[in-house]
């Protein structure tokens, strides 16, 4: 049809009646449709999405085509097209064809690796969020068993002869266990878990699959796969994916997806174990170095509470510990202090005290002994840092609290009488570890049933706040707010005062705060309750 | 102190008049008497739970109605909450109580700043006899330390207390801290409003009024893995015209020139002795904090019940209220350029034009 | 002149003595600041025989600060040199009463050198 000017176009033209018969196409409509002859009638030479387009669309007479969102598409030969038509003047139409084939795919491709993209972007954002080593493997089977595979596990290496697995169905929530199985008996899991040498994924049979890899209800599998999470330096465990047999082949690009997420799982999973490690680390060195929970003991209660200088830490310059006696009917001693210095330096400096304490308690009798011990122990040639600190002796006799309180440079601790009077313990002497010669004065005092004495550490009284924000604590202060804790419980006080000193400080930067109070508790009856006692009223 | 038989308890299950003993002994302070009758409630066999719920918590929460009416004092307060732990300690440590681990794991915390744990500790006793192994970190737990105590352990769900509606900014806080590292967050306490209505506004995953019904929810259904891209401030957008930094940031201030406003205008108050200067500056402090919690939620209701109670703890203090008005006209004047701020201002004022307060402390 | 946020120092020397004038904190941050003037001071005037530190205008003194002043107290004590506190206020004076520390630094046991 040379007389078309569109005959040579190289887009498939071909146009057809009212009544669906072909009338002429163009040659390139005829390489794609070669049994579209005039004539002909559409439904044998053309799709059935084209046939249907047409039937809607050619009506006698002059049209116009009616608005559609985007235009229609359909497939031709294995091909994709865009059919974009032209009404002419007696009702039939001119079919342009446009090939869309590869666009479609590109667009297809876009699509998928946008998806894969933010599944990858997420999977980061969510494993990077924890440093919890069981909520990074809930995450990796989670997600994998969300996108990757029918089912998931994630392995951790094992702990002894214990295997860590979580289990993940696709729509299900993870399931933590704990196997005692060889990894070595499943072809390639003993390599992934090692870390090393570096191996690639592992297909296995899934006949020859342990029992413990499918899930429960899996039905039968099609495939399995091992991959090794590459971890930083330290194995990071192993991600298996099960999938069913309807889609049990992985394509290429999937196995890359599945790696590219394996190495962030990986990484996170290794994070959390160094994380661990080092938490574990910490915890054991710092036991020692964290102030002891007080009780009641040998008939005198006793209560204490810290607060770090950094909200972040749990340790600082602050110290106290109780030692009971080691023959009952003797003393117990308390000792609370503050070392120069703030923060982890501090605090070990601390440790060191306490355990030089610890040791001197043999002489817990004789306050001055001790300190000077602890003096010569602590002097240094090459620095001055000093601690401050209180020995206080308390043993019960009747009722009362007899102590023996004596200040090595520290505030002297504050005794709240049953009426509410506060006075201040009449001790006072050198601050210890900086001076090769010290002295000291002990002060004597009792305890009635609900009297208490009180020793504190300067980041008390020295909070700088208020309602203004620029007044001290201050002694005064404290020994107010005392006054209102005649006879209330040992723990009462020590939080009250540390609530109150909280509450002048806002959110101001502060020093370390220890506060530990000694009580004579209030007397009470030992009638028998029930006709039994359970020897709670011994005290 | 008594040496008598002590009274006769009365019947299993008869739960007020138990807690009306159990009050007498925490407001005489007589922590053996307290403890005492707990453990016999449970010797006798009375369920744990009810004892920690229907006995302990009702005599807390007439502690904290006693401390709201200013009938006793913050200290008094302290004496009787303490005595109410060691009766907590008592029905945990008791033989009727040991339970096995069958359901998951929890962490329960209070806000940091929030120095009531009282509340918390039940909760943490309640869900130990439901089957939760619980991580009991106690009142007052700096944010960090609550994550990193996340970062250590598997719990599914952290329960949240806070009392003070001022400390709803930093439990806003460790809410997306909790959520952000994966774990759903279930809040609870006076703070969280009216039907906990703030709990819903700072994305907490669930809100439950009391320890019962935060293990039934708990109990019932998993709460979900957090989304993992929520971000604090979509919460809030209206922060972002800066009216809560500013008024945060410049409390002292503000309270100052109030203060100095007030002697302006009450030339009584310059006899005012040091310790009742710095009382009414507290007060001041507070109507500050609260007044800077009511932008961060952009809730006046908050800023108008703190007024109306602060005008009865006046009046119960014996205090004319009269000094309301002056200062949030002051405040008024000092934050005329942030209209956020002074549309709460107002409603305060409003509250207390439209309320009278009378010396019972009630709202006539 | 020396200075720091919280410290400033100056220093004014004569054929035997040496004064420094502390103005503000003498803290965590600020106490090395007066230790080092001090030691070079020491060093650089092998006849001094006098070391007055002015104290009127020092603002707060931390744990760090009053370590500071022991460690010069040990320093000019070696030297051979008198340590004078000079013009202390009453908070000063309170800490190192409280410290068990005036004795000790305003009346030094002099060493021979």
């Amino acid at each position: 049809m040379p007389d078309l000017p569109w005959g040579r176009a190289p887009y498939p033209v071909l146009v057809a009646d009212v009544h669906g018969a072909v009338v002429r196409c163009n040659d390139a409509a005829g390489l794609l449709l070669p049994a579209a002859a005039p004539g002909t009638p559409l439904t044998d030479v053309a799709p059935d999405w084209l046939c249907a387009a047409h039937t809607a669309l050619s009506l006698p007479g002059p049209h116009a085509v009616p608005d559609t969102e985007g235009p229609l598409r359909g497939v031709i030969g294995g091909r994709c097209f865009e059919a974009h038509p032209t009404i002419r003047k007696d009702g039939s139409v001119a079919w342009w064809l446009v090939d869309d084939t590869d666009h479609q795919l590109v667009r297809e491709a876009l699509c998928m690796e946008r998806g894969r993209t933010a599944f990858l972007a997420k999977a980061s954002n969510v494993l990077l969020s924890s440093l919890n080593l069981a909520r990074c493997m809930d995450v990796t089977a989670q997600m994998a068993a969300e996108s990757l595979a029918d089912a998931a596990l994630a392995i951790a290496p094992a702990r002894g002869q214990r295997l860590p697995v979580v289990t993940c169905l696709r729509g299900g929530a993870p399931v933590l266990s704990t196997l005692t199985v060889d990894p070595d008996d499943v072809p390639g899991l003993g390599e992934a878990l090692r870390g090393f040498p570096p191996v690639p994924s592992r297909w296995i049979d899934p006949a020859t699959a342990p029992a413990w890899m499918v899930p429960e209800g899996f039905g039968p599998v099609g495939s399995i796969v091992i991959t090794p999470l590459p971890g930083h330096g330290v194995p990071a465990g192993a991600l298996i994916l099960l999938r069913r047999t309807e889609n049990a082949a992985f394509r290429d690009e999937e196995e890359v997806f599945a790696r590219l997420f394996a190495a962030r799982a990986g990484a996170a999973m290794s994070a959390a174990r160094l994380y661990a490690e080092q938490s574990t680390i910490t915890d054991v060195l710092m036991r020692e170095l964290l102030p002891p929970v007080l009780h009641h003991i040998s008939g005198v209660d006793f209560a204490g509470r810290y607060r770090p200088s950094a909200d972040h830490e749990r340790i600082g310059g602050d110290f106290y510990d109780v030692h009971p006696a080691a023959v009952e009917g003797e003393a117990s001693l308390v000792s609370l202090g503050d070392v120069c210095g703030k923060g982890l330096e501090a605090a070990v400096l601390t440790g060191k005290i306490r355990n030089t304490l610890h040791a001197l308690l043999p002489m817990a009798d004789d306050h001055q002994r001790m300190l000077g011990l602890l003096n010569t122990a602590l002097l240094s040639s090459h620095h001055t840092r000093f601690a401050t600190l209180v020995l206080a002796s308390a043993v019960r006799r009747g009722n009362v609290v007899d102590l023996k309180l004596t200040s090595g440079g520290h505030p002297s601790p504050l005794i709240i009488r049953a009426d509410g009077t506060v006075e201040e313990a009449d001790t006072h002497g050198t601050l210890i570890g900086a001076i090769p010669n010290i002295s000291s004065h002990t002060a004597s005092a009792s305890l009635a049933p609900g009297e208490s004495c009180v020793l504190y550490t300067d980041g008390i009284t020295e909070a700088k706040g208020g309602p203004m924000g620029d007044a001290l604590f201050g002694e005064e202060r404290l020994k107010r707010a005392l006054s209102d804790c005649a006879g209330m419980p040992a723990e009462g006080i020590v939080e009250h005062i540390q609530m109150l000193a909280a509450q002048w400080l806002g959110n101001r930067p502060h020093d370390d705060m220890a506060v530990v109070v000694i009580s004579a508790p209030r007397t009470h009856h030992l009638s028998a309750v029930n006709g039994h006692t359970r020897g709670r009223f011994t005290a | 102190m008594s040496t008598s038989t002590p009274p006769r308890l009365p019947r299993t299950g008869d739960t007020e008049q138990t807690a009306e003993l159990l009050w007498k002994a925490v407001s005489a302070a007589d922590e053996y008497a307290a403890t005492e009758l707990v453990l016999r409630l449970l010797d006798e066999g009375t369920d744990p739970e009810s004892v920690l719920l229907d006995v302990i918590a009702q005599v807390q929460g007439r502690v904290g109605e006693e401390w709201a009416a200013n009938r006793i004092s913050v200290a008094q307060e302290h004496a009787a909450t303490a005595i109410n732990e060691r009766a907590v300690t008592a029905v945990s440590t008791h033989s009727a109580a040991r339970t096995a681990v069958t359901r998951g794991r929890i962490t329960v915390a209070c806000v940091d700043g929030e120095w009531h744990g009282l509340p918390a500790r039940l909760l943490a006793e309640v869900l130990k006899l439901r089957g939760w192994q619980v991580d009991y970190l106690g009142a007052q737990v700096p944010t960090p330390h609550l994550i990193g105590h996340l970062h250590s352990t598997r719990a599914d769900v952290v329960a949240l207390s806070s009392s003070i509606a001022t400390r709803l900014p930093t439990a806003h806080a460790a809410i997306t801290a909790c959520q952000a590292v994966g774990v759903p967050v279930l809040v609870g306490g006076a703070a969280f409003g009216p039907e906990g209505r703030y709990a819903k506004l700072l994305g907490a995953d669930a809100w439950a009024p009391d320890a019962r019904t935060a293990a039934g929810h708990l109990a019932q259904e998993r709460l979900p893995r957090p989304a993992s891209d929520h971000q604090r401030f979509d919460d809030l957008p209206h922060l972002g015209d800066q009216e809560y930094t500013m008024v945060a940031r410049n409390s002292a201030t503000l309270v100052r020139s109030v203060l100095t406003g007030l002697e302006d205008a009450f030339p009584a108050m310059r006899a005012y002795s040091e310790l009742q200067r710095e009382r009414t500056a507290q007060d001041l402090a507070h109507i500050v904090d609260f007044l800077a919690t009511a932008l961060y939620l952009d809730d006046e209701d908050l800023f108008t019940r703190f007024i109306a109670w602060t005008a009865q703890i006046l009046v119960a203090r014996g205090v004319p209220a009269r000094s309301l008005p002056p200062a949030l006209d002051l405040l008024d004047r000092e934050l005329k350029d942030f209209p956020r701020a002074v549309r709460i201002l107002r409603a305060g004022t409003h509250t207390l034009t439209t309320a009278p307060f009378t010396a019972a402390g009630n709202i006539a | 002149m020396t200075t720091h946020p919280h410290l400033r120092l100056t220093t004014v020397d004569a054929q035997d003595s040496v004064r420094i004038e502390a103005h503000g904190d003498l803290d965590h941050d600020s106490a090395g600041l007066l230790l080092r003037e001090v030691t070079d001071q020491l060093s650089a005037r092998p006849a001094m025989t006098d070391l007055h530190l002015l104290c009127a205008a020092l603002g707060t003194v931390d744990s760090m600060g009053l370590s500071a002043l022991l460690m010069i107290g040990r320093r000019t004590a070696a030297a051979g040199v008198r340590l004078h506190l000079d013009d202390r206020p009453a908070k000063l004076d309170r800490l190192l009463r409280l410290t068990g520390t005036l004795d000790h630094l305003t009346a030094p046991p002099l060493t021979p050198r």
